[in-house]
């Protein structure tokens, strides 16, 4: 066992908004860039990790304790392609029991047994479910588990919600040895007018975009395959853009405090653009009749 | 503009409203609510909690409080589902049904109540949909969702009162009985006395000629007394405010009339004016004034005897006291104190957390205590505050006469007072059948009010 830190880091964003695609991908650029790498899915769905793994579903910590009281964590681990350590904290069935609460369980029993250490990881990037909406969901940001929090979201606007949202979260926690924020990676980034809400957006917070990612077929038909674009289309423009934002990741040392929108802000700052988009839009018909 | 249905009240929010950590508590959570159902003859509650929450509650409300026991069905005996991580993540309605499955093959009971601790609450437990399947199948079993964030144990009580008569007892449209009463009073197991004063009360409205559906206690018939609720005449609250919102459930259910009389009558003074009242409305005036005067004739017999002793008595009688206790037992002693014994109030406190709507009611009680005397309640439920106010308060130059807990031991003895342990917790007590209302309970009373104060030095 080496006395090296394992750099953890925490990937949130709005559900469906392309965080495990993401995730998938840094994981798998950093495992093929050499490093140790394990994927943990925070989410009841336990589906992070499945392109990491042919598309396979695979037990998680969760199911195995609904077994019995008591589960070596070893029972959860699966590798994947390039080796990367898969987790998945799973969850109750939807509509029961306390997800958080689950969440908050499966990280502890990893730490407990400490797989970390033991399995002597460079990072641990942990894929959590959409929206911080009760404690248990904020655990990867509490002390001691994550250091950095990243975000994926695109320029919609209930995605920069749930950004604003986690943004709170990092500035609640943030004097008390919470992770903080590294940056936004932007994603579904195919118009100008996209990049400009998201940079302005980042302004607005105080933070920065690590990274924008287009949106590509690449990506999709990836997917269907079961696996990551590095995987699956190593030599494609979509999958430098992955192996560009895992490098930026893996040289990020300093995050911040985001100083997240309140309310009225939030409201004001999305009403302000929704006016320019319908600008955008006018513009665009005046010049197609123009034509 | 952002228009609200009502507008928010400017200031600090008033005293039921505010909430914070107390010390030396007065009262179990909302499932303590559990000796409720297990104060009914031949019912047991099923807790389904994490581990510890229903020994926490019985063992405050049973043992640390006159040691009566936890009853034929609670306590100890109370089936838990001991709700562990696996249940909160998950859900606990499989062990829940696993629960009562087993308890109805082992356990002999007229009626099961589900009561619910905080772990199936917050994760929400369906508990209803469980439950409603054995009840599909005809089993004797109810649910109340009794979580420990609700309240204390008053609010569980009406809680388990009204799932027992929504689910239990049911619709009913046929004829009411004349002279037959439900009686909806102290908090059984919370209040130490309530067998032995649910007993007298129950001996003096037979007394006036009204047959009385007890509900709780030795002296009451069970779930038949429970089934039969629809059928009464009418429903008797007998206390400053718990039993409201049942007897408001049960007139708009049934459309039966509830009559509200604040004072449980100690003494014969207080013991004559309700049993007045209550006769009035149950139209039954003639055979009550018979009844009360019998009883008068006894208890100025012993008033008579005592007197001699308490206008002779030189040694230092108490001439001043302080009550912590319940809104019932507050109420009920210190109007007993002022009117029977010509004692004057140096504190009045009440402990149960009334809700906020029926505090002026109550400190209007408190200020009618006599013709003569006035008095000023106060609402607390942490024991520092409440001794910081008895130690402020004047006692002349007579021992201080404490009626509270085990809680004012420390005090009593700091004030060199007499203390009568009549409040939650009461561990010094050992407490049956001994009752402090009615006729008799007050001369019981008065026994150990002055033989407590004459042994004092001894």
């Amino acid at each position: 066992m080496s006395a090296k830190k394992t750099k953890q880091i925490a990937i949130y964003g709005k559900g469906g908004i392309g965080k495990s695609t993401t995730t998938s991908n840094i994981s798998a650029a950093l495992a093929d860039a050499g490093y140790k790498v394990m994927q943990f899915g925070c989410d009841p769905k336990a589906d992070s990790t499945n392109t990491l793994r042919g598309g396979e579903y695979i037990p998680s910590v969760l199911d195995l304790l609904s077994e019995k009281r008591r589960v070596d964590a070893h029972e959860a681990i699966f590798l994947g392609f390039g080796g990367i350590y898969c987790v998945e904290a799973g969850g109750p069935a939807p509509g029961v029991g306390c997800a958080g609460r689950g969440i908050i369980t499966a990280v502890e029993l990893l730490k407990q047994q400490r797989i970390f250490e033991e399995l002597d990881l460079d990072y641990v990037i942990y894929d959590v479910l959409g929206d911080v909406v009760c404690g248990g969901f904020a655990v990867p940001i509490r002390e001691g588990i994550a250091e950095h929090v990243f975000t994926v979201s695109s320029a919609d606007f209930m995605a920069i919600y749930a950004a604003n949202n986690l943004f709170k979260g990092i500035e609640k926690y943030s004097n008390s040895g919470g992770a903080l924020l590294g940056g936004i990676i932007a994603n579904s980034m195919n118009t100008d007018f996209h990049r400009e809400i998201i940079d302005d957006f980042a302004a607005r917070t105080k933070t920065q975009i690590v990274q924008y990612v287009p949106r590509s077929l690449t990506v999709t038909q990836a997917e269907l395959q079961g696996k990551t674009t590095i995987e699956a289309a190593p030599d494609s423009a979509q999958a430098d853009v992955y192996r560009a934002l895992a490098k930026r990741i893996a040289e990020h040392t300093d995050s911040k405090v985001p100083t997240a929108l309140n309310p009225k802000e939030l409201r004001e700052w999305s009403a302000g653009w929704a006016d320019q988009l319908i600008e955008i839009e006018r513009a665009s018909e005046r010049a197609r009749v123009a034509a | 503009m952002v228009v609200a249905l009502k507008e928010r009240g400017d200031g600090l929010p008033g005293a039921a409203e505010q909430s914070g950590p107390i010390e030396q508590l007065r009262y179990a959570c909302s499932m303590g609510a559990m000796q409720t159902a297990a104060a009914i003859p031949r019912v047991i509650p099923i807790t389904h909690c994490g581990p510890g929450c229903s020994d926490k509650q019985h063992n405050a409300l049973t043992a640390a409080n006159g040691y009566q026991g936890g009853g034929w069905g609670g306590g100890g005996v109370a089936p838990s589902s001991n709700a562990t991580q696996r249940e909160v993540i998950f859900g606990g309605t499989d062990r829940l049904e696993e629960l009562i499955e087993a308890t109805l093959k082992i356990l002999d009971a007229d009626l099961f109540v589900v009561v619910t601790g905080c772990i199936p609450d917050l994760v929400g437990d369906d508990v209803g949909s469980v439950v409603r399947g054995f009840q599909s199948r005809g089993a004797p079993v109810v649910y109340a969702e009794t979580g420990g964030f609700r309240g204390n144990n008053f609010t569980g009580h009406e809680i388990v009162a009204r799932a027992i008569i929504d689910q239990f007892v049911g619709a009913y449209d046929g004829e009411r009985e004349p002279g037959l009463v439900n009686l909806w009073s102290l908090l059984p197991y919370q209040n130490t006395f309530w067998r032995g004063d649910l007993g007298e009360i129950k001996r003096l409205l037979e007394g006036i000629g009204l047959r009385v559906n007890l509900l709780f206690g030795p002296d009451s018939g069970g779930i038949a007394e429970w089934k039969a609720i629809p059928r009464a005449q009418f429903n008797l609250v007998l206390s400053p405010w718990l039993g409201l919102e049942t007897a408001a459930h049960l007139q708009e259910k049934y459309g039966q009339p509830f009559l509200h009389i604040p004072l449980i009558p100690v003494g014969a003074k207080a013991a004559g004016e309700v049993l007045r009242e209550i006769a009035a409305f149950a139209g039954v005036s003639e055979r009550a004034e018979a009844f009360i005067a019998a009883e008068e004739r006894t208890y100025y017999t012993y008033i008579e005897a005592f007197s001699e002793f308490y206008s002779q008595y030189r040694w230092g009688l108490p001439a001043r006291f302080a009550i912590a206790a319940d809104a019932a037992y507050a109420l009920a002693l210190s109007k007993f104190a002022v009117r029977q014994l010509g004692l004057l109030p140096a504190r009045l406190i009440v402990t149960d957390n009334p809700p906020g709507e029926y505090r002026d009611a109550i400190a209007a009680e408190f200020r009618a205590l006599d013709h003569d005397t006035e008095g000023t309640v106060e609402f607390l439920e942490d024991s520092y505050l409440i001794h910081q106010q008895i130690r402020s308060a004047a006692f002349g130059h007579k021992p201080p006469l404490i009626l509270g807990s085990t809680w004012e031991r420390d005090l009593a003895k700091e004030l060199k007072g007499v203390l009568m342990e009549i409040a939650f917790p009461a561990s010094y007590e050992v407490v049956l059948t001994r009752s402090n209302v009615g006729y008799r309970g007050a001369i019981t009373l008065l026994e150990r009010i002055y033989s407590t104060t004459v042994s004092r030095t001894a």
